[in-house]
């Protein structure tokens, strides 16, 4: 079982839908279980987000390139954009333990892809920033 | 037709760019890049060698042009490689017939800040083709592709007879070859990526169809086509009223591209500037901004 596709939108909110619909299509044709379904298309959802809202901050938001790769026992989905570099590591972490009314608003993107991905890989050279993530089956 | 193409960014450095490493640069480490500085500092023949590659042969021998020795069968010279020493930039030209100036193929490449490269220019026409005077307006300056001036009555004929703005004579049709020699050459050079920033909607275009995704500029193409559906604001803005803004423009890349030039965009408060397209070396980003678009 192997296999890959991939899509290109603009970083705009509304390619969202595109992108969720992407990945519910790629698992659809391999019959991925639908826990693991959900857990890509929040973390597509939540890396995709970022990139709209602070990759291409300020800039005519360009090029979202998303590709999903299937193996015998993983699924790969790699984000490719252009904008800024985002550095995962030195994200703030959320204090997820904190009372609801303390917490900060937003920051949960990357905690969420961590928490339901198995591995993660940041990369930025001259040919854009590609966040990989890693989902064993 | 292309302006500015550009290889990005934040490299992982291949050391100093000074003039005494070039060979260094060439024997060490095959996945640093290299700088066209570096390669300027080479002597002319290893020079001439790497350069060579950057025209396809099929190009030359369309027009009996050696792309060995660059000559035609008169063993007169139709090639000419500025590449001088010390200098970050790299120019290519091949014309056709006695006047250097008449070029068919026009490339220039140049180091950018990022350790990366530009193509600041690469135009690809037919030298037999008619040439319309597009480039000087009627007090004779230069236009520069009719982006600081404009030769409204010439445009006119260009667009008549099939041409893109910007141009002045048609298109050889060669682009992907000439990006397969350029992927080529850059990847020899060790990098990755390059960008470019289109002339006109057609060239975007155009780089969609050759694998390019936007670095900027994405979500201005999807407006574009958005804008230019029927009951679109673009599409009411094709009012007849310049031969550049004819109602069934909407339709073809080609109709679009003569309306944007003609400054139509004003109409939804953009301009045709700052997009940037990056192709990586290898991969198809498979953008399509104009579905079923019709030349």
């Amino acid at each position: 079982m192997t296999g890959r596709f991939q899509i290109t939108r603009a970083a705009e909110l509304e390619s969202l839908q595109v992108f969720r619909g992407f990945i519910t299509e790629c698992c659809a044709r391999y019959g991925i279980p639908n826990d693991v379904v959900l857990d890509l298309k929040l973390a597509v959802d939540e890396a995709c987000t970022n990139i709209i809202e602070h990759g291409y901050k300020g800039m005519d938001p360009g090029s979202i390139i998303l590709s999903f790769r299937i193996e015998p026992d993983r699924i790969l989905v790699q984000i490719t954009d252009f904008g800024h570099v985002f550095e995962p590591v030195e994200a703030p972490k959320p204090d997820v333990e904190a009372a609801l009314e303390d917490r900060e608003l937003g920051g949960l993107g990357l905690y969420l892809i961590y928490q339901t991905m198995d591995n993660i890989d940041y990369q930025s050279s001259e040919d854009g920033n590609t966040l990989t993530f890693t989902k064993f089956i | 037709m292309f302006k500015r193409l550009q290889v990005k960014r934040e490299p992982t450095k291949s050391g100093s760019s000074t003039e005494s490493i070039s060979i260094a640069q060439l024997i060490g480490d095959a996945n640093l890049p290299v700088t066209i500085k570096a390669l300027n500092s080479l002597p002319e023949n290893p020079k001439l060698r790497l350069y060579r590659t950057l025209i396809p042969i099929q190009v030359l021998a369309d027009f009996d042009i050696n792309p060995r020795t660059w000559k035609n069968p008169d063993k007169l010279p139709q090639v000419k490689l500025d590449a001088e020493y010390g200098s970050d930039k790299v120019k290519i030209t091949a014309w056709y017939g006695e006047d250097p100036q008449n070029e068919f193929f026009y490339l220039e490449l140049a180091d950018n800040l990022y350790n990366g490269i530009d193509l600041n220019f690469l135009i690809v026409s037919n030298p037999l083709g008619q040439r319309f005077r597009t480039d000087f307006d009627e007090q004779g300056r230069e236009t520069l592709f009719g982006t600081v001036h404009r030769n409204c009555a010439e445009e006119e004929k260009a667009m008549r007879a099939g041409l893109a703005p910007g141009q002045i004579r048609e298109g050889l049709r060669s682009s992907q070859i000439v990006f397969i020699h350029i992927e080529t050459f850059l990847t020899m050079m060790a990098h990755h990526a390059f960008f470019l920033e289109p002339l006109s909607y057609v060239s975007a275009w155009i780089f969609e169809k050759r694998g390019f995704a936007y670095s900027k500029g994405h979500q201005l193409m999807d407006t574009i086509h958005r804008e230019f559906q029927p009951g679109g604001e673009l599409h009411k803005a094709l009012d007849g009223s310049t031969p550049f803004r004819q109602p069934d423009q909407w339709q073809t890349v080609r109709g679009r591209a003569w309306a944007i030039h003609d400054g139509v965009l004003e109409v939804i408060d953009r301009k045709w500037d700052d997009l940037r397209m990056i192709k990586q070396v290898g991969r198809q980003a498979g953008v399509n901004t104009f579905p079923d678009a019709k030349y």
